[in-house]
């Protein structure tokens, strides 16, 4: 049912009837899909309904089990290869550079230019500056892509993407991590990019952006394509709707119950690399948020005070039932009731080749066993009841979690920590990826540990999820707070002013 | 230990092989770097119980368990190590010496209670050199065992002035090496128990679950809440008890011993761990399936003395042996993802 519009090209990329399963279970089912030049061609889902694995197959990255792709109504050959000379790219959900490797390496990475087989360095750095001016964004090229943000790193994987020369260009979720004045410069690059006559396909579970930025939409559930037009012809909850299969009764503004008791942590005067003298507490059952650019030292702040990073300066302590300790290392913070959602789930969180149940059992370790033996029924009950919790889906806690898909994987990292009935909880974008229905009710399971007395620090890139969460928001600039606002005084203008000042991006 | 991260492959993946899902040789390769193991033994044992004269004897069969045991208790404790990610324990080649020299020199001088103590704190020593430079200093591996048993054997050749110590003709060590029960030699009976404590250790306790995910991801294993130095140490140590073990039983054989008898000892180690299918890249594998490896590197060296294969070539088929097993484990792990 694909509307031909006149403003667009002809049909630059089709996918005829794909299937694709993995062992018995059918992730793509049957999907058809074309994209015309100049179009931005929205694709939404819930998470596991198969849209990475459908642009895997388009950039030839997972050969299909039936169907075709097809560019200028000619067969793709198989392999990356194939695709990429057939003017393909893909930008992956999940980032794949070399934190070893300097910018301009991991933009070329695979495809070094090379002179009887020695790499051209001055050509390698010029095709990366050109890429990286292409998209509009300014950054050392000879930078260690570690020690980016996490922000520039999304960046520096388009820039990557965009260097190939693609005439199609696929975004996997490239939001996700971003900031809003991140993301509306992406998407204005976007419609740039569409401008220039490129087709591009988006992912994406935030459905304002593909309505502010898409003119068609294509719709998936459990593998199966349920519907593809025009994007004037629905509107925001009806793509949710035919997204989840039902009518989503989200109950967005859960009450909650508790008032704030009691200070639970103090960090005075934390200083580390990217942290200046910030000092923050966070009650009992106060949900405590922390805005800012992705750069302001959010995470480095919050890494900083449990001391899963050095400090330099600085005094944090946790008081429980009257009693005051101090944290200094991570093991004692974590011994002493704190639990941490890190911000890179596939570095920090998750144990990717394991199963959801082993990568439960990491941080439940001591509760699970008996003098250091596992209790083996005990940690499958536990294991199966913490992933029900977060809805995990399909809940099956013997599969590895690298099988799971990303937003799915992210369930698991929040799945480790919520049974430790934590006193004091750092979430770092913890509904990254996140499909909605799935975000309202990590928020309501949010809402809950505050309400049952744990003390909440929020860090999140996404404004109306701190808005909704935070009782107080400490809003960061280069390593400092620049001002704290109340739930009354918290608004997306006066966290984004104090936030500004200068953005990561520069225009070309 | 450098990259544990997932990016670098994800990016081979990308712009190399792809992903087919009719069975093709990869995987094939792949599936055989996991279960090989177990299929080839099997025929290996078959195809010498058929051909080859004086396989099928009794006491064939208790001599190769018997020669065995000493390589194979050290890599059953070497498991630990190759699992935790962290290659492989060089130093074994000292440690497997230096038991064996204490255990004769010290029960000559103090009696055999004081020998395995002493054995035992050189162990301890060893496994803290290895454990705080790696673990803690995050030095590689390779490099540290290495220098390691430079330095043991230097030490060892210091004290002993490099000759052979000889025990009381008719004291316990002697008598443990020539013991039996029934046709099976101690030896035999050793490493089986080793392999069924380590097994345990690996498979039931914390300690165990946290050298398999410290393998496949170090950074989320210390913000799991755990102590990665701790972890490191415990593998290194569990290696240095293994080879302390190991030395004991080889030192017993011919109630002698020299600062020479660990000499290979770490690459037929490796060896072993690695046929028996685990991965050379951490997080993965099991102590029974090195146990495995063990019996069909020491059945093949039986085929090839009995056939009459000299060392020379006996040494080329161990080599190959190695390079054809890593490079499945390689390819197994790229099919995988
Ligand atoms: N390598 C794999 N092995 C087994 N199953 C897989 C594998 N990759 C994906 N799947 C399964 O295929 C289905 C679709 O996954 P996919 O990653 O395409 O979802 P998605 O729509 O991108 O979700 P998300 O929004 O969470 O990123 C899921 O059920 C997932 O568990
Ligand atoms: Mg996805």
């Amino acid at each position: 049912m694909v509307t031909a519009e006149s403003e667009f090209g002809p049909v630059l990329i089709e996918a005829d009837a794909i299937t694709k399963s993995f062992g018995g279970a059918v992730a793509v089912d049957n999907v058809s899909i074309s994209v015309r030049a100049g179009e931005i061609y929205g694709l939404v889902g819930e998470n596991g309904a198969g849209k990475s694995t459908l642009m895997r197959v388009l950039a030839g990255i997972l050969s299909p089990d039936q169907g075709e792709v097809r560019v200028d109504g000619k067969p793709v050959q198989p392999g990356a290869r194939a695709a990429i000379s057939a003017g393909i790219s893909l930008v992956h959900q999940e980032l794949s550079l070399v934190p070893e490797m300097t910018v301009a390496e991991n933009i070329l990475l695979g495809s070094f230019p090379t002179k009887v087989g020695f790499t051209e360095y001055r050509k390698l750095r010029q095709i990366a500056a050109d890429a990286l001016a292409e998209i509009g964004v300014g950054v050392d090229l000879d930078e260690r892509v570690g020690r980016l943000s996490v922000a520039l790193r999304q960046f520096v994987e388009i820039a990557r993407a965009v260097a190939k020369k693609p005439r199609i260009l696929i975004f996997d979720e490239p939001t996700a991590t971003l900031t809003p004045a991140e993301t509306d410069y992406l998407l204005a690059m976007l419609r740039r990019l569409a401008d220039g006559g490129m087709a591009i396909i988006y992912i994406s579970h935030r459905i304002p952006e593909i309505f502010s930025t898409c003119s068609t939409v294509a719709i998936l559930r459990d593998g199966k394509l349920v519907r593809s037009s025009s994007i004037d012809s629905l509107t925001p909850s009806q793509v949710v709707d035919q997204m989840v299969g039902r009518e989503l009764g989200l109950d967005l503004a859960t009450k909650r119950t508790a008032t704030p008791g009691a200070v639970v942590l103090d960090a005075q005067g934390i200083t580390a690399p990217k942290v200046n003298n910030v000092s923050v507490q966070v009650r009992s059952g106060e949900i405590v948020g922390l805005g800012g650019l992705v750069g302001a030292g959010r995470s480095e702040l919050v890494r900083a005070i449990i001391g899963a990073d050095d400090r330099t300066a600085g005094s944090v302590t946790l008081t429980h039932n009257g009693e005051t300790i101090t944290i200094g290392s991570y093991q004692s913070a974590v011994r002493n009731g704190v639990a941490y959602v890190p911000e890179e789930r596939r570095i920090d969180g998750l144990a990717l080749s394991m199963s959801v149940e082993d990568n439960i059992r990491l941080p439940n370790r001591k509760e699970l066993s008996v003098a250091g033996f596992k209790v083996g029924s005990k940690t499958a009950q536990v294991a199966q009841l913490l992933a029900d919790k977060v809805g995990l889906r399909p809940p099956e806690i013997r599969r590895d979690v690298g099988e799971y898909s990303g937003g799915n994987q992210q369930k698991v990292v929040l799945a480790k920590w919520l049974g430790r009935r934590p006193k004091f909880i750092v979430l770092d974008e913890p509904t990254r990826g996140v499909d909605v229905g799935a975000k309202a009710e990590i928020h309501r399971l949010v809402k809950e540990i505050a309400d049952q007395g744990t003390a909440v620090l929020i860090v999140s890139s996404d404004l109306p999820e701190l808005l909704e969460l935070s009782d107080t928001i400490h809003v960061m600039r280069d390593g400092h707070v620049t001002g704290t606002l109340s739930k009354e005084e918290a608004s997306e203008k006066s966290v984004m002013s104090l936030a500004s000042g200068e953005t990561i991006v520069r225009s070309s | 230990m450098t990259t544990k991260g997932t990016n670098a492959e994800t990016t081979m993946t990308e712009v190399g092989a792809t992903q087919k899902s009719s069975i093709g040789v990869a995987e094939i390769l792949a599936w055989s770097s996991r279960n090989g193991v177990f299929v080839f033994t099997a025929l290996l044992i078959i195809a010498a119980l058929v051909f080859v004269d004086g396989f099928a004897s009794l006491i064939n069969v208790t001599d190769v368990f018997h020669r065995a045991a000493p390589v194979g208790i050290v890599a059953v404790g070497m498991t630990f190590v190759v699992i935790s990610g962290n290659y492989l324990d060089l130093s074994v080649v000292a440690q497997v010496a230096t038991a064996g020299v204490i255990l004769i020199a010290v029960s000559n001088t103090h009696g055999i209670f004081i020998a395995m103590v002493a054995a035992l704190m050189a162990a301890i020593l060893f496994a803290l050199v290895n454990g705080i430079a790696v673990g803690v200093f995050k030095a590689n591996a390779v490099i540290v065992t290495l220098a390691t048993t430079f330095i043991g054997l230097g030490v060892l050749r210091y004290f002993s002035g490099g000759s052979i110590f000889f025990g009381p003709p008719d004291g316990i060590i002697k008598a443990f090496g020539m013991g039996k029960v029934g046709p099976i030699p101690y030896s035999a009976i050793v490493l089986l128990v080793m392999t069924i404590l380590l097994s345990i250790l690996l498979n039931r306790t914390n300690f165990g679950f946290l050298i398999r995910s410290f393998g496949v991801n170090e950074s989320a294993t210390r913000l799991g809440g755990s102590n990665t130095a701790l972890i490191v140490f415990g593998a290194f140590l569990v290696t240095a008890i293994a080879a302390m073990v190991a030395g004991f039983v080889l030192a017993a054989f011919s109630n002698t011993a020299v600062s020479n008898d660990g000499v290979g000892y770490d690459f037929r180690a490796l060896a072993a761990i690695i046929v028996g299918g685990t991965s050379v890249f951490g997080g993965r594998g099991s102590v029974f399936r090195t146990l495995l490896g063990v019996i069909f590197v020491s059945v093949l060296t039986n085929i090839l003395v009995l056939s009459g294969i000299s060392f020379g070539y006996q040494q080329i088929a161990l080599g190959a042996l190695i390079v054809f097993a890593v490079s499945l484990d390689a390819i197994g792990r790229k099919v995988a993802r």
